[in-house]
């Protein structure tokens, strides 16, 4: 077939580029397209029905990914191949698919029954042009509920296709209010599926603030409602629990609701958690005795838990070196988590993501105060067999020495990619990032307090396995 | 048959007018077929499905000692996510170092969608043959590239003189194909142009009469087994046994082949498939370029089919009599060791989905068992399933809907039919079980379904899980499918559209 011209909708119409992302070729990727990150975030959404105006492939293949990648997410309500998706092919390409669509939505609304109905479009459709907004508004100015995002895979990975999906919902969806709660939250920025814990994570941190005396809107967590986000404008704070994610959804909701928002750090553990508490607790002004009062009672019970590992992690030796791999999120809550917290050795720390110069300084302080003054090497890599050359830079390799300074014991911590590393390393492995194949993960969180305390479990449980 | 000059196959549609949009009656349906008037492709409302980017990906994963690029967006292919665990086990059972799934995404942008993608790709073959020196290199080439008029070929044929690897380009971008099976023919045709090829053989030093006589001999007793993606290492195996005992050698291909067994391909005395519609097109090319005759029929399945597979393969060796014996032992034995399920089994209603050929042949797996079979539900029909389809018990009042995936009519139908148990395919397995139905997937990459083992294999299966249906009726009191209750009233066609003259060509 011969080359069809771009259209000028298209290249007009893309505002969200990658601007100064790498944009290079990709060794498994550990994330997917716009469309897959606005998939996997509709398909959290309590009530949303996707309807994708795509090829066949892309909403199948997306669900493929998710449902094994992130512990086994499975298809909820309405994903999986309960998608409705116009399914356009070669006519359609060819002569247009806006009619295609059109027929889609009308017998969506007939047959799937949602609160809201959200139609996020494909690469090939942006591609050939159609107007995938001027359709959905047909149906919305008739009063249905029906929104419409532009998430064809150009315009970013999975995170980008998240954020589109929060600017749209709450352009489109949030009601304009000018009654302010002030003792209600908003809180985002962990991303559905790619974060494979995103439901805990949400839960717990929901339980933490709770614990402040707030009420938080989680929008993806557990017993949210549309309701609930639909009057989010309520809420006095947005807290984004993330450096990069969200943010361009914080940005439209200060623009759009004049609600601010902060960014902060994903909290696993007893260091990072206080720290979390106390950004919150200044921002949001609660007295700082109140916040210490918490943070005491919290670490006291954790501790009570941690009493017991002074046995066996003691008794036999259980410090490790280890490497971390993950996103903008997670690769440096998890290095703190173990320097900080496990007492542990993060010598090499991969973040996994395409970002920005902007955002990359950002993740790296990360890694900058940690409380232990363990400093990770940081590297931000895609690329999932690049790792070993990585620390064959790093740390010194044994060149027939008798005695050697090895890189042992180890610990991976990061993607079942991984498990190959570690393989070749010698190490345990544990995976907890996105992919994550070889564990079911229900209502399980990493962060906050009980999260640390479940994150101690599962990696040190790895070490006493043959035991 | 002779497409393999051309870059790119025909699709499915074209090349065998398959159909994916039907529903009626099992006879209506093979009537249809064999008039030459089924070919439905429509729906007024769609679920997604996969497309057959992904389904070539099934097959071409499975390869060792390749790494495969796949030239696309970020997206495309990211079902490998799922499998990039497995992937490296399952080829480990073939061969104990290798390597696992490798793969590269192009990452294509939108300015490389207008500039053209094939720097990048071109850095991306560069990439596997530096990284990891593979025995080959598959290019899997996706919508945008075919949208912008990529010229792979091209560039392969530039590159290749200086890439050790073998570049193999598969073109199989989804919006080109409905029917999902052409993905085996954009595999197969990219296979047969790049790594089919007789081998080099070099003279002896020394030669050697009886050790030439030997070679001749065994490769006169050499078959190609045809296996397919779902297939399990066990039902490899419990092939390999069977064809043995006929003192026949097996060179199993495509699945978790290495890329050299497609050149011993060539040598073989025969070809044998055991899914018609996965291998038609290698086969027949197999035969018209290097002469090696081929059997196209059925699947090892169940007592009958496996048996008819069987004796077509002896017939060809001249072996009828030893198959027959072989066959007789092999039943006899099966069927005492069926006696205690078939009680069980008895009378039990049961609804089938998945791949034709397969669908069909469990349903006549499930006669012999004594059960009932109510409907089938498969992902697309063309005529290498008429035989199969018209040889069922009760095809006049059994149900068939032909649809990839399409759950929403499948929720339809199990609401109607109410069947005992359910027995289906991955994707569709689940909506099933929340209807609150016992579910028995039809393959499974860990479990023995073919030959007389997969038999005896499949009623224990089914006994075991309606021992205790409780998760999936719990599931079914505590969630619910995402349709309409009206819609579960209708007929569950009602969006095919059959005015397939003015809908489609
Ligand atoms: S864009 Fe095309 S090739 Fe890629 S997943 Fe979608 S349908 Fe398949």
């Amino acid at each position: 077939m011969d080359a069809i011209p771009l259209t000028r909708n298209f290249l007009v119409n893309n505002q969200l580029r990658w601007h100064g992302m790498t944009t290079g070729i990709i060794e498994r990727p550990r994330f997917l397209c716009a469309l897959g990150g606005a998939l996997s975030t509709l398909n959290a959404l309590p009530g949303a029905v996707p309807i994708i105006h795509a090829s066949s492939g892309c909403g199948g293949n997306i669900y493929q990914a998710y449902n094994g990648g992130a512990g086994y997410l499975g298809s909820g309500y309405c994903g999986g191949l309960a998608l409705p998706s116009s399914n356009v092919y070669e006519e359609e390409i060819v002569f247009g698919g806006e009619n295609r669509l059109a027929e889609q939505i009308a017998n969506t609304l007939k047959v799937v029954d949602g609160e809201l109905y959200f139609v996020v479009t494909g690469c090939m459709t942006e591609m050939i042009g159609d107007d995938a907004r001027a359709v959905a508004s047909r149906f919305r100015d008739q009063g249905l509920p029906v929104l419409v995002a532009d998430t064809g895979g150009f315009r970013g990975n999975s995170y980008q296709g998240y954020d589109i999906i929060l600017q749209t919902l709450f352009r489109d969806f949030v009601a304009r209010t000018s009654c302010q709660e002030n003792k209600t939250l908003n809180l985002w920025g962990i991303v559905p599926g790619q974060d494979v814990f995103w439901k805990g994570n949400l839960q717990s941190l929901k339980t933490l603030l709770g614990n402040l005396g707030y009420q938080v809107n989680t929008f993806f967590g557990e017993g949210e409602t549309l309701a609930n986000l639909q009057n989010a404008a309520r809420a006095t704070l947005n807290i984004v629990v993330s450096d990069t994610y969200g943010i361009g959804a914080a940005k439209v909701f200060a623009e759009v609701h004049g609600v601010p928002y902060i960014s902060v750090p994903l909290p696993i553990g007893p260091t990072a958690t206080g720290q979390f508490l106390r950004t919150v607790g200044a921002t949001l002004e609660i007295a700082s005795k109140f916040v210490e009062r918490l943070i005491r009672i919290e670490e006291d019970r954790y501790y009570s838990y941690y009493e017991r590992l002074a046995d066996i992690y003691n008794d036999i030796d259980l410090q490790r070196y280890a490497i971390v791999l993950g996103d903008a999120n997670y690769a440096p809550a998890l290095a703190r988590f173990l320097a900080d917290d496990l007492g542990w050795l993060p010598e090499l720390a991969v973040v996994t993501d395409i970002l920005d110069e902007h955002d990359r300084e950002l993740v790296r302080q990360r890694f900058q105060d940690f409380q232990s003054g363990i400093q990770p090497r940081v590297v931000f890599d895609s690329n999932a067999s690049r790792v070993a050359g990585y620390l064959n830079e790093y740390w010194l390799r044994n060149r027939g020495q008798r005695y050697y300074d090895a890189l042992s014991p180890a610990f991976v911590l990061g993607s079942i990619y991984d498990r190959d590393l570690a393989e070749t390393l010698g190490a345990a492995h544990l995976s907890v990032t996105f992919p994550v194949t070889n564990r079911i993960v229900l209502d399980r969180s990493y962060a906050g307090y009980s999260g640390g305390l479940r994150l101690t479990e599962d990696i040190l449980s790895v070490l006493v396995a043959g035991r | 048959m002779d497409y393999i000059k051309q870059k790119t196959p025909p699709v499915r549609e074209d090349r065998l007018r398959a159909c994916n949009a039907f529903g009626g009656t099992c006879c209506d349906l093979v009537g249809a077929s064999r008039s030459g008037c089924l070919y439905g492709l429509k729906r007024a409302f769609a679920q997604t499905y996969t497309c057959q980017l992904g389904l070539s990906l099934a097959i071409l994963n499975t390869l060792r000692d390749a790494v495969i690029i796949i030239h696309g967006p970020i997206g495309c292919g990211g079902s490998n996510i799922a499998n990039a665990g497995l992937a490296k086990n399952l080829q480990r059972l073939r061969d104990p170092r290798a390597r696992g799934l490798i793969w590269l995404s192009t990452n294509l942008t939108e300015i490389d969608a207008i500039r053209g993608g094939e720097d990048k790709l071109k850095e991306a073959i560069w990439y596997a043959e530096r990284e990891f020196r593979p025995r080959a290199i598959i290019i899997v080439n996706s919508c945008v590239p075919a949208l912008i008029g990529d010229d792979i070929d091209g560039l392969v044929e530039g590159l290749q003189k200086e890439v050790s690897a073998t570049i193999v380009p598969v073109h199989c971008p989804g919006f080109k194909a409905k029917i999902m099976a052409s993905a085996y023919d954009a595999v197969y045709h990219g296979a047969l142009r790049n790594l089919v090829k007789a081998p080099a053989y070099y003279d002896r030093v020394l030669p050697d009469d009886l050790e030439e006589l030997k070679e001749k001999y065994s490769r006169s007793r050499t078959v190609n087994l045809l296996n397919v993606s779902s297939m399990s290492r066990q039902d490899e195996l419990e092939l390999t046994r069977l064809l043995q005992a006929l003192d026949l050698k097996v060179n199993l291909l495509p699945c978790y082949a290495h890329p050299d067994s497609f050149e011993d391909a060539t040598e073989a005395a025969l070809s044998v498939s055991i899914c018609p519609t996965h291998d038609d097109y290698f086969i027949g090319h197999l035969q018209a370029k290097y002469g090696i005759p081929f059997i196209l029929r059925t699947i090892p399945l169940g007592i009958k089919h496996t048996s008819a597979w069987l004796l077509d393969i002896a017939r060809f060796f001249g072996l009828e009599k030893e198959a027959q014996q072989l066959i007789a032992e092999e039943t006899r034995q099966l069927q005492e060791a069926l006696a205690p399920y078939r009680q069980v089994l008895q009378g039990k209603r049961a609804f089938i989905g998945g791949g034709e050929i397969r669908v069909g042949a469990t349903a006549a797996l499930l006669q012999e068992l004594g059960m009932e079979v109510l409907g089938l539900r498969i992902y697309h029909y063309d005529h290498f399933a008429d035989e199969i389809y018209d040889e069922l018990n009760g095809k006049e009042t059994m149900v068939v809907n032909v649809a990839t995936s399409q759950p929403f009519e499948q929720a339809n139908l199990l609401a109607k039919l109410k069947p005992d148990i359910y027995l289906g395919h991955v994707g569709l397995n689940g909506w099933a079980a929340k209807q609150g139905i016992p579910v028995c997937p039809v393959y499974g990459v860990n479990n023995l379904y073919m030959g007389y083992a997969g038999m005896f294999e499949i009623a224990r299966r089914l006994v075991r899980i309606l021992k205790n249906p409780s998760f999936n009726r719990n599931l079914a009191a505590h969630t619910r499918l995402p349709y309409f209750a009206k819609w579960y009233q209708e007929n569950p066609f009602a969006y095919i559209d059959n005015n397939v003259l003015t809908g489609n060509k």
